[in-house]
């Protein structure tokens, strides 16, 4: 196995079995996959399409029924392999009576970390995860995207190379998505492998470099991000200041050239940058209801 | 003091053992070869049905290999964290209850105890450390078998596993952690307790001045008083004072009072001795039947306890105890009263009543065993059950009428000394045990014997904790928590689940018991002949065969309990802490193995 790459499965299936060993669902049919050093890879499916399963077998949670998931060149049910991962799981799984440091500091004690890195750590981490202010309270005094923020900075405590991320974004109000998503794009720019799994397609979308789609259990599309969204045959046109008759000219250009005019009209922003400029303009300028009527693309 | 199995030295019990026994060390030895190959059949079976037979052995060697690798890379870090993580949870979960539910227990418990007992301090005591015993194994018991459950529950185990922890380390942690809640709740109720029996049982009395008598020696001069103190705390002493008003309340309810001349009176001080660690020296004890014929035992009374046996009176039968090492540096001398000093325990077995209140007479007699010099008998009244210490005088009569010293000519040149012990009276009996006479050395300190008695509480709890814990590794908490309580109730009556398992009970296996159960037969009459008893019998057979399996591993609680030594105020022998206290060791061990094994092999998510 190349020191490139960091998950590799081979024909890595489950099968769910009850008490007497009889077969309940096939959770994961044979998925061969690799993951690059450096990539952010997203599980994509609808639920129960064996996204969870994937990720719980590559970090031993489960065992499979057949195949095997290798980490960093290590099988799977290898303790030692977690030296180097960061997992976030889909509900932030976290003892409640702890504090945030004490969360922290718990975790960092697992990976052996010494007092005075494991204090240095916790700092940084709070900080990074905006919970400077709430570093005391208890964990079941946090509201569900705090909780996500310290589960986050959880996994991060060792500084990993690959972190797993089962649902995010799930939970986070938008702003919360976002700063989510511009740290998965951070981890990537400081070279980490992130693995993400979701069913918010256009969390994937912004984030992942390569997607990998299930649905029952079974590896439907694998690809570039881009290369898979890329519509061949449909050319898009994007300008500024076009005036009336430069609209009308160039409706007679692709008329000329027997092309099909599909859609030529104002563009929409998404709700989740509307959202965002609200949020910016009222920190800006508090008090004052925001102009949001006619957005532009400045 | 019962001591049905006979406290071996530390060294003896961990090497060789006892007559046909083996050591402790290597007992354990085996049952561990015994047990890991039972496991390692089960895995590979397991494995290879699931897997085929390539890929089963493929992961029970794999498994065994990571195990022993995990082994050496256990971090005393990621232990010492998982045990604050469980004391914090068990502070959450309110452990500290329990130590309410104690001091309300010390509560009503002075309401209920009765003073007036013939040893209150034997009541007090056995009560406390009884209760103490129940509630920290209670606690333990809570503790250890529902956290891992709920960790899978609540799926936190996701966050732990996913770390470089080793499956030993959450055993390991764990149990550490819970131990350390343990000790801390056990330090305060055994400081607790300590304080309540001796503020509870401490009183004092007013000297009679209306029962004093002078008393003059036969010389006619006057050498003191005798009288009695005042009735409090439902009891009176008898009192002898000297000629300047001092002297003692003599022991009665196991205690005394020392008097001392305070102003024109004589004041009665607090009580002494409720609490002693007496440190006794066994001898070896045999009998002379009634024809004076050597047995290694006496007769039976019918007792279905066959702790004791008994010697019957007016008979030559005699029990013998025969003491090595001694030397005049046993001799117990006070200026007044110069000799050997010894503790004996008489269990009366009466045919007839006899007069009410008395006790039954008896002779003591000492013999050279060498030359059969032997003393004059020494005369006593044995009360039921009670500790009767006394001094054997070191100046003392032959059966030939001259005099002799107990250390030069009663003991032979090796060191032996026989003390033969007779009953007198026709027709009543005297029972007797190894355990039930010895010599007495200086009382050890009651402060040390009640640390001792509370480390073999902990030691029963340490042992619950990681029976507990490793059952919560594989099974839900109340299941785990069923477990471990079949552990401790077969624990406590180890001998008969033993006694079940060997065959050697009245009743049968299992099978049969039920058998018997819904038949309405008793447990003595014999089954009538034929394929049904075959089949029932035939099933027990396999049935025993498990549990005597299953007894190997079984802790005998009621032999790690020590609270009858503190109770009956006897020093709990050094080698029997260092025996509990390794044996607790080996539980910890063994059932840490089998935890990091079960964790290891299960699925955490599902």
């Amino acid at each position: 196995m190349s020191d490139d790459i960091v998950i590799q499965t081979r024909a890595l299936g489950k099968v769910y079995r009850d008490f007497w060993g009889r077969q309940k669902v096939r959770a994961l049919k044979p998925l061969d996959l690799e993951i690059q050093r450096g990539e952010v890879l997203g599980l994509l499916g609808p639920n129960g399409s064996g996204k969870t399963t994937t990720i719980k077998l590559i970090l031993g949670l489960l065992f499979p029924t057949e195949g095997e998931a290798l980490v960093f060149g290590k099988r799977a049910t290898d303790v030692s392999k977690n030296e180097r991962i960061g997992y976030l799981p889909e509900e932030s799984y976290l003892y409640r009576f702890l504090n945030a440091e004490e969360t922290l500091d718990f975790y960092g004690r697992l990976f052996d970390m010494s007092a005075e890195t494991r204090k240095q750590r916790v700092d940084e981490l709070i900080k990074m995860v905006g919970l400077d202010r709430a570093r005391k309270r208890q964990l079941q005094e946090y509201s569900k995207g705090m909780t996500r923020r310290i589960g986050l900075a959880q996994a991060l405590i060792n500084n990993p190379e690959l972190i797993l991320l089962d649902e995010p974004t799930s939970g986070l109000d938008p702003i919360g998505t976002r700063e989510m998503k511009d740290m998965i794009l951070r981890l990537k720019e400081e070279g980490k492998t992130v693995v993400m799994c979701s069913h918010l397609l256009a969390d994937v979308q912004d984030v992942c470099d390569r997607i990998a789609i299930l649905h029952q259990g079974e590896l439907k599309e694998l690809g570039r991000v881009d290369t898979l969204l890329t519509v061949a045959d449909v050319t898009q046109i994007r300008a500024r200041n076009l005036t009336a008759d430069c609209q009308n000219e160039i409706r007679q250009v692709i008329a000329r050239h027997h092309g099909e005019l599909m859609e030529m009209d104002n563009p929409s922003t998404t709700l989740e940058e509307l959202f965002l400029s609200i949020v910016r303009d009222s920190e800006a300028r508090p008090g004052r209801r925001a102009n949001v009527e006619q957005t532009t693309s400045a | 003091m019962i001591l049905e199995e006979q406290i071996l030295p530390y060294m003896q019990w961990l090497w060789s053992g006892g007559p046909g026994s083996i050591g402790a060390l290597p007992r354990f030895l085996l049952i561990a070869l015994g047990l890991g190959f039972l496991g390692l059949l089960l895995g590979f079976i397991v494995s290879a049905a699931r897997h085929g037979i390539l890929r089963g052995g493929d992961i029970v060697y794999r498994t065994i290999t990571n195990g022993v690798r995990e082994l050496w890379e256990t971090s005393p870090r990621r232990v010492w964290a998982l045990a604050q993580l469980a004391m914090k949870e068990a502070w959450r979960r309110r452990v500290v209850v329990a130590l309410m539910v104690f001091f309300i227990i010390l509560v009503f418990a002075s309401w209920f105890l009765r003073t007036d007992h013939q040893d209150p301090a034997k009541l007090y005591i056995s009560f406390v450390l009884t209760a103490t015993t129940y509630l920290v194994l209670g606690i333990a018991l809570l503790l250890s078998a529902f956290s891992l459950p709920a960790d899978f529950k609540n799926k936190t185990i996701y966050t732990i596993v996913t770390k470089p922890v080793r499956a030993g380390e959450i055993v390991m942690g764990r149990t550490l952690g819970f131990t350390l809640v343990g000790t801390i709740l056990l330090a305060i109720m055994g400081v607790s307790s300590y304080v309540f029996v001796n503020r509870s049982l401490d009183h004092t009395h007013e000297v009679d001045i209306n029962s004093l008598k002078k008393v003059q020696d036969a010389a006619g001069e006057y050498i003191g008083q005798d009288g009695r103190t005042s009735l409090d705390a439902n009891h009176r002493h008898e009192v002898e004072l000297n000629t300047d008003g001092e002297g003692k309340a003599e022991s009665n309810y196991g205690h005394y009072h020392q008097i001392v001349k305070r102003g024109d009176r004589s004041v009665v001080l607090g009580a002494e001795g409720i609490m002693r660690a007496r440190v006794p020296r066994w001898g070896k004890l045999t009998f002379l039947d009634r024809q004076g014929v050597p047995k290694q035992r006496g007769i039976s009374v019918g007792s279905e306890w066959t702790y004791r046996s008994f010697v019957d009176g007016n008979t030559q039968a005699t029990a013998i105890w025969t003491f090595d090492d001694i030397s005049p540096a046993l001799n117990y001398d006070d200026g007044e009263v110069s000799g050997l000093p010894i503790g004996l325990i008489v269990r009366v077995f009466r045919t007839h009543k006899g007069v009410i209140g008395r006790g039954i007479t008896g002779s003591i007699q000492v013999r050279n065993p060498e030359t059969g010099l032997a003393s004059e008998v020494i005369p006593f009244t044995a009360l039921d059950a009670k500790i009767d210490e006394r001094i054997i005088p070191q100046k003392l009569r032959g059966t030939d009428d001259k005099e002799y010293d107990l250390y030069k000519d009663f003991v032979s040149p090796n060191g032996q000394l026989e003390i033969r012990v007779q009953c007198l009276e026709g027709g009543q009996y005297f029972g007797f045990a190894q355990p039930d006479m010895y010599l007495r050395l200086p009382d050890a300190s009651p402060v040390v014997n009640w640390l001792k008695v509370y480390a073999s509480i902990w030691v029963q709890m340490v042992i619950v904790i990681a029976i507990g814990v490793t059952a919560s590794t594989l099974l839900s908490g109340p299941v785990a928590m069923l477990f471990t309580v079949s552990f401790i109730v077969l624990g406590f009556f180890r001998p008969f689940f033993v006694g079940v398992a060997a065959g050697t009970e009245y009743g049968g296996g299992p099978v049969e018991s039920f058998y018997r159960l819904i038949t309405q037969k008793n447990i003595i009459t014999k089954l009538d002949e034929g394929f049904t008893t075959s089949l029932i019998q035939g099933v027990d057979l396999v049935f025993r065969s498990l549990m005597l399996t299953m007894a190997q591993v079984l802790p005998d609680f009621a032999a790690l309990s020590t609270v009858a030594f503190a109770a009956l105020g006897f020093d709990v022998p050094a080698d029997k802490v260092y025996q509990d206290l390794t044996m607790c060791l080996a539980y910890v061990i063994g059932l840490s193995v089998v935890g990091y094994f079960l964790l290891r092999t299960r699925e955490v998510a599902r």
